[in-house]
């Protein structure tokens, strides 16, 4: 009896045993699974979908655009330093100009106010408020301030975030918040399009040539050691400059020289694969060699060919900015990280922030697009898993 | 009813690989034999001896160097690959490795389906699944492993998707590259019986390549055995186990494990001692008398050819002939 109860026969048969229950995870849907429990990788991926937003729907939320110049409101930083004005709820807000900015309790900027008269003696100017009140602004000594009514200096100033320029204006008074968006957005799209032309001629190049092997293959592996030993950013900027201006060209000199690494992996990648097992299988099928290279080759690739993409991206965005920045990039008055960060060279002490805002930009995209590289990587590699 | 060509001749078949320094490796060095239709012949050797490269050369993944191959009567080894294509039908592979030879990002439907699809075999989608759930079921799978991926299934399961592979053409010649050396003893037998069961049902010719002796014997009609890329003895499976002529072939079954101790003990201790020779620069003479305990001047200079011992029992060794 109690045999009976500690042991007892399983019912059902051999098919019940052998039958699988587990759900079928494709390969994409294991990577995917293992992607997203890697918190770097999946941050790197949630900011790549974040800045994709910011540059694509942005646009259609700002009143501004990104050539739209307006010289009255020209470097006006985000966080506004301003005094109380005439009248309740009123701020003034000095610019580097020495100019007068009506600013609201919001923060947002009313208007410029008109200048009467400049007392060179007192080192005050005076400004119009309305037809019978003058407002002084003083610069006899730093920080320069604006008088009350008594005609003292108001030494107590108040911090306000400037709500009509999110993140401010440049020097020639164009909303930075707005040309970042469209400066992202050719970033991006030079970089996704760089990337996608230089994945096709890698696989094509670096497939042929590890495929078909010998001599084939030592003779497009030295073109590609000539083209590799010339640093690519010189034949960038010598491409570049044979060409017009304009975001074609940009992708045209960025595309035709970033393949060779690519080429490279696709080579190694198709010499360690076309002698294993299944593609002899393939072969002995009677498998066409175009079936052999779609079906097995290249997506059994797939995983170095994918990390070499995600790592592409970044630098083919750094080289845009760069190229921007030195000039041969994007022509204005399109914005582009580069050229932002160039225009705002020149007032770097004073206006910090034009600076720093595109180029935390570029540190963010680097940053998404590297990490989702490393989570790829770690995912596609499947000795690691679990 | 021998009017028939055996299903695959192969005469003096040479495959040389180039390596770096103009040297050349002597994978397969005139082999010589037939298999005639529903028979296997076993290929058996040490590793490194060319057993696989000569089955490779025969389904023309490497071209052969030298000599003839004749699938029914049909020359086939200096046809170009489009050429081959109708050939190919005729003759199929199953791998060493269950884990290697199958595509990791495809599922057993299209392995299974690939063959069907490269020489257009089926003219619609359903007639294509029904036959690869015909095949599964064959081989032993369920219709619902048709969505999985090999990697989801032990090492006698995915070498059941190999077979099926190779089988669903319905080949005349399989050629079996070691199809069970890489599972364990139990699956091992499973395997094996289902490709008797195979052979009897469509009547098929194996190529059967193994260094598994005893196995070779269960599924052998005849035997070749390999050494450093040449044929030193062939003839009938049983006989081969009862009387080994070749000095090598002796210390090949010597080394067959006996499960009586006692046997064990008394019998004649004959191993083979050294290694192979490197196939690049394999010694003149007759290959083996480096290792063979009987070598005379005349192995050192003078290279055996394979010749009628008695009746069907083809060996190449001097000292046989010359007693």
């Amino acid at each position: 009896m109690t045999e009976h109860t500690k042991w007892e026969r399983v019912s059902g048969n051999e098919e019940e045993a052998e039958r699988i229950y587990r759900k079928s995870r494709s390969f994409l849907g294991d990577v995917w699974f293992r992607f997203r429990h890697k918190p770097t990788a999946l941050c790197g991926f949630i900011l790549v979908l974040i800045l994709l937003v910011f540059c694509l729907a942005g646009p259609f939320f700002t009143p501004y655009t990104y050539s739209e110049q307006n010289n009255k409101m020209a470097s006006i930083p985000p966080l506004l330093t301003v005094y109380p004005g005439p009248e309740e709820g009123s701020y003034l807000y000095i610019t580097q100009g020495m100019k007068l900015i009506e600013v609201d309790n919001e923060g947002n900027l009313v208007r410029q106010l008109k200048k009467k008269k400049d007392d060179n003696a007192q080192k005050r100017t005076s400004f119009v408020w309305d037809d019978d009140t003058l407002v002084y602004l003083d610069y006899s000594r730093l920080p320069n301030t604006v008088l009350d009514k008594e005609g003292n200096r108001i030494e107590v100033s108040q911090k306000k975030w400037n709500h009509t320029y999110l993140l401010g204006t440049d020097q020639l008074g164009r909303d930075i918040l707005t040309r970042l968006m469209y400066g992202t957005r050719i970033s991006l799209m030079v970089a996704f399009i760089a990337a996608l032309v230089n994945m096709v001629i890698g696989i094509a190049y670096g497939g042929i040539s590890g495929y078909l092997g010998g001599r084939t293959d030592t003779i497009m592996m030295r073109i590609v050691d000539i083209i590799s030993t010339i640093p690519l950013t010189l034949y960038v900027i010598l491409i570049k400059m044979c060409l017009d201006d304009g975001l074609l060209s940009i992708i045209i000199a960025l595309s035709s020289v970033y393949w060779v690494d690519m080429a490279r992996v696709v080579r190694g990648e198709m010499l360690s694969l076309k002698n294993q097992e299944f593609v002899l299988a393939a072969r002995t099928i009677g498998s066409s060699t175009k079936t052999i290279l779609l079906n097995h080759l290249i997506p059994n690739a797939m995983g170095p060919i994918l990390v070499t993409v995600t790592m592409l991206i970044p630098s083919a965005i750094f080289m845009e900015a760069f190229m921007s920045f030195i000039g041969i990039g994007i022509a204005p008055p399109m914005a582009s990280l580069g050229t932002m960060c160039n225009d705002a060279t020149e007032t770097l002490r004073t206006n910090p922030y034009q600076l720093f805002l595109p180029a935390l930009v570029i540190c963010v995209i680097m940053f998404a697009f590297n990490f989702v590289g490393d989570g790829l990587r770690d995912a596609l590699d499947p000795k690691l898993k679990k | 009813m021998n009017r028939q060509p055996p299903v695959l001749q192969v005469e003096g078949l040479t495959k040389h690989f180039p390596v770096s320094g103009h040297k050349v490796v002597h994978a397969v060095d005139d082999v010589s034999f037939s298999v005639s239709r529903g028979k296997t012949l076993g290929l058996v050797g040490e590793s490194g001896c060319g057993k696989s490269s000569c089955a490779r050369t025969i389904i023309r993944i490497y071209e052969p160097t030298a000599g003839r191959i004749l699938l029914d009567g049909e020359e086939i080894s200096t046809l170009n690959q489009k050429q081959l294509l109708p050939y190919r039908k005729k003759m199929q592979m199953i791998f060493q490795d269950p884990y290697a030879s199958l595509n990791a990002r495809m599922t057993v439907h299209d392995i299974i389906a690939e063959p069907l699809r490269a020489h257009r075999v089926c003219s619609s989608r359903q007639e294509e699944n029904e036959m690869v759930s015909d095949m599964l079921a064959r081989v032993g799978l369920n219709k619902e492993h048709a969505n999985r991926y090999a990697h989801e299934f032990s090492g006698g399961q995915r070498q059941r998707v190999g077979i099926a592979r190779a089988l669903i053409l319905k080949p005349e010649l399989v050629i079996c590259d070691e199809p069970i050396s890489a599972l364990d003893v139990s699956i091992q037998a499973q395997v094996v019986n289902m490709l008797r069961h195979f052979q009897e049902e469509l009547a098929l010719t194996y190529l059967f390549i193994a260094h598994d002796l005893s196995m070779v014997r269960y599924v052998s009609d005849d035997v070749g055995v390999m050494y450093l890329g040449q044929l030193v003895e062939k003839c009938e499976a049983d006989e081969i186990y009862r009387h080994p002529l070749h000095p090598y072939t002796v210390g090949l079954l010597s080394s067959i494990p006996v499960p009586n101790p006692r046997m064990a003990k008394a019998r004649e201790k004959s191993g083979l001692e050294g290694d192979l020779p490197s196939p690049i620069d394999p010694p003149a003479g007759c290959r083996f008398h480096t290792r063979c305990p009987y070598a005379t001047e005349q192995c050192r200079q003078e290279m055996p050819q394979l010749k009628e011992a008695s009746s069907g029992h083809f060996v190449a060794c001097h000292r046989i002939f010359n007693r």
